[in-house]
């Protein structure tokens, strides 16, 4: 499933994680006492062979094989995890910049490329959609009363009393511009290319 | 607890409400209306990137950036309590301040990134806002309100058994800030309570995941459907509604019940609101054009026609 496989890099990867800006200074990684709170309520656990528990491990090991582990693709970034563990450790956050370490070498980028409209959509309108690539299953899990329900929409949210929620004219463009100089809209870019 | 704000309320728009149920937010302004609650809706603000985020598309700068945004659009309105519908917003909007608060090469980074978008006016310095003082969710206006909303009570609820999801997002990112336990969560409980509901305080899988999981609704169905499963069954025969503070909570259960209620073979039978729609339907509010209840899967209609005004 990985594209990719991961040269040794001289940087250990609790050293790359603890940088990482979504992890807060204070993650307990370090700390990890393979104490098992985390794995023994976590949902991916129970339904797959993840276990963040083994991941946290393979992290404190520098071993890299963690990044060609399907299953850490399994974790719903619930938290559960993060609030039991003892020393404020974080399976969760930790996976999240896993995945991110992944994607940014160009490995599993087939698992992002269907979300990629999401991101083109919110450089366009400045909100969140469901991406249109799962509109079917969404119609073949829902019912045909999903894609009507979309039809209907602006009627019964003009009954609600509520305004239009896609950002038009001077705010899109401010949206737009942010994620330009961000590098986002880049980023997107790069993921559809080599997805 | 916590100082709850009920004025200067930026409510933040969420974007599963607003496409998903759009009654949450139809509800939330008629509580905040009826119980003296003084907010604005910003139509400029832009979503806090949040499914994006969780989907490994959005990076940690960007979604900073625009929320830099939004935080100088609620302090340019004078309305710095932002109050989030969707627990995922309210844990990224607190993440974004902490970051944008502590760490002073994320602060100047998101700076230079809105300078070259032209929008200079919009920097952030350092603690113009706070994570546990400006960032809010709706749940928490409404428990700070909840004698004012039980003495505002006219449909009888007493027949009706309520069992309670409370959100991970808003209970297990920043458990030291929420007003209820990520243990034993109570929150929406005792806001039943005052609604004068049957509350089933505690089940398995009480405290368990939605099984959304981002990415894995999407791309890991079968997975996804395991967790949504655990807690489904979990209360069978137990409860008539399951009671929700996250939109995409929500959806995962109002709209795969009856995938699995076909996989099992017969009914589990829960209908799925949120707490503000409860509170909405129990203080008389119109189900159709104010608790939106016709944009729900599993029907409401049985519910409405079980509850009868208070004599
Ligand atoms: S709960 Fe925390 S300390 Fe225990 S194994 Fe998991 S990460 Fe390590
Ligand atoms: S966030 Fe991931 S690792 Fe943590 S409990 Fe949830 S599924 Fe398991």
């Amino acid at each position: 499933m990985m594209e990719k496989k991961h040269k040794k890099s001289q940087h250990s990867l609790v050293r790359e994680i603890k940088d990482n800006l979504r992890a807060s200074p204070d993650l307990g990684i370090k700390r990890c006492m393979q104490c098992g709170l985390c794995t023994s309520n976590c949902p991916a656990a129970r339904h797959s062979d993840y276990d963040p528990r083994e991941m946290v491990k393979k992290v404190l090991d520098n071993n890299l094989e963690v990044l060609d582990n399907p299953d850490i693709w399994n974790c719903f970034y619930c938290y559960t995890c993060a609030s039991n563990c003892p020393v404020n450790n974080s399976p969760s956050l930790i996976n999240q910049i896993l995945r991110e370490k992944i994607l940014n070498t160009g490995g599993n980028v087939s698992r992002v490329a269907e979300f990629i409209e999401f991101g083109y959509n919110y450089v366009e309108k400045g909100v969140g959609t469901i991406p249109s690539t799962f509109f079917q299953d969404l119609v073949d899990d829902f019912g045909e009363d999903y894609p009507k329900l979309k039809h209907d929409l602006p009627d019964i949210r003009r009954k609600l009393g509520l305004k239009e929620y896609n950002l038009k004219g001077e705010a899109a463009a401010e949206v737009k511009n942010i994620l330009k100089a961000s590098g986002f809209t880049q980023r997107l870019e790069k993921l559809k290319k080599i997805a | 607890m916590k100082n709850i704000p009920h004025e200067n309320i930026l409510l933040f728009k969420s974007c599963l409400v607003n496409v998903e149920y759009p009654g949450v937010e139809s509800s939330t302004r008629y509580l905040f209306d009826h119980l003296g609650v003084e907010y604005q809706v910003h139509p400029d603000q832009s979503c806090c990137t949040g499914l994006g985020y969780y989907y490994d598309l959005f990076d940690q700068y960007s979604t900073l950036a625009l929320a830099a945004r939004n935080f100088y659009l609620a302090r340019e309105s004078e309305h710095t309590n932002i109050t989030t519908l969707c627990a995922t917003c309210y844990a990224i909007l607190k993440k974004s301040l902490h970051l944008l608060n502590s760490n002073e090469k994320a602060r100047s980074k998101v700076n230079e990134i809105l300078e070259e978008a032209g929008l200079s006016h919009m920097k952030y310095e350092a603690n113009m806002l706070s994570s546990e003082e400006n960032i809010f969710h709706i749940v928490e206006v409404l428990y700070s309100k909840r004698e004012q909303i039980s003495q505002k009570i006219k449909k009888d609820f007493s027949k009706i058994k309520v069992a309670s999801h409370h959100a991970c997002h808003y209970c297990k990112i920043y458990p030291e800030q929420s007003i209820t336990s990520s243990r034993n969560p109570m929150l929406l409980d005792e806001l039943a309570d005052c609604c004068g509901v049957k509350v089933v305080d505690w089940y398995d899988f009480k405290k368990a995941t939605c099984g959304a999981g981002f990415s894995q609704r999407f791309a890991n169905r079968d997975l996804s459907l395991s967790a949504t499963r655990d807690k489904l069954y979990a209360l069978e025969g137990k409860a008539d509604v399951l009671l929700h503070m996250c939109p995409n909570c929500q959806m995962q259960f109002d709209r795969y019940q009856p995938v699995l209620e076909k996989e099992l073979g017969r009914k589990i039978g829960l209908i799925h609101l949120n707490i503000a729609q409860l509170a909405a339907l129990a203080m008389g509010a119109d189900p159709y054009e104010v608790v939106g209840i016709q944009t729900h899967t599993i029907p409401v209609e049985d519910l409405i026609d079980k509850i009868k005004d208070i004599e």
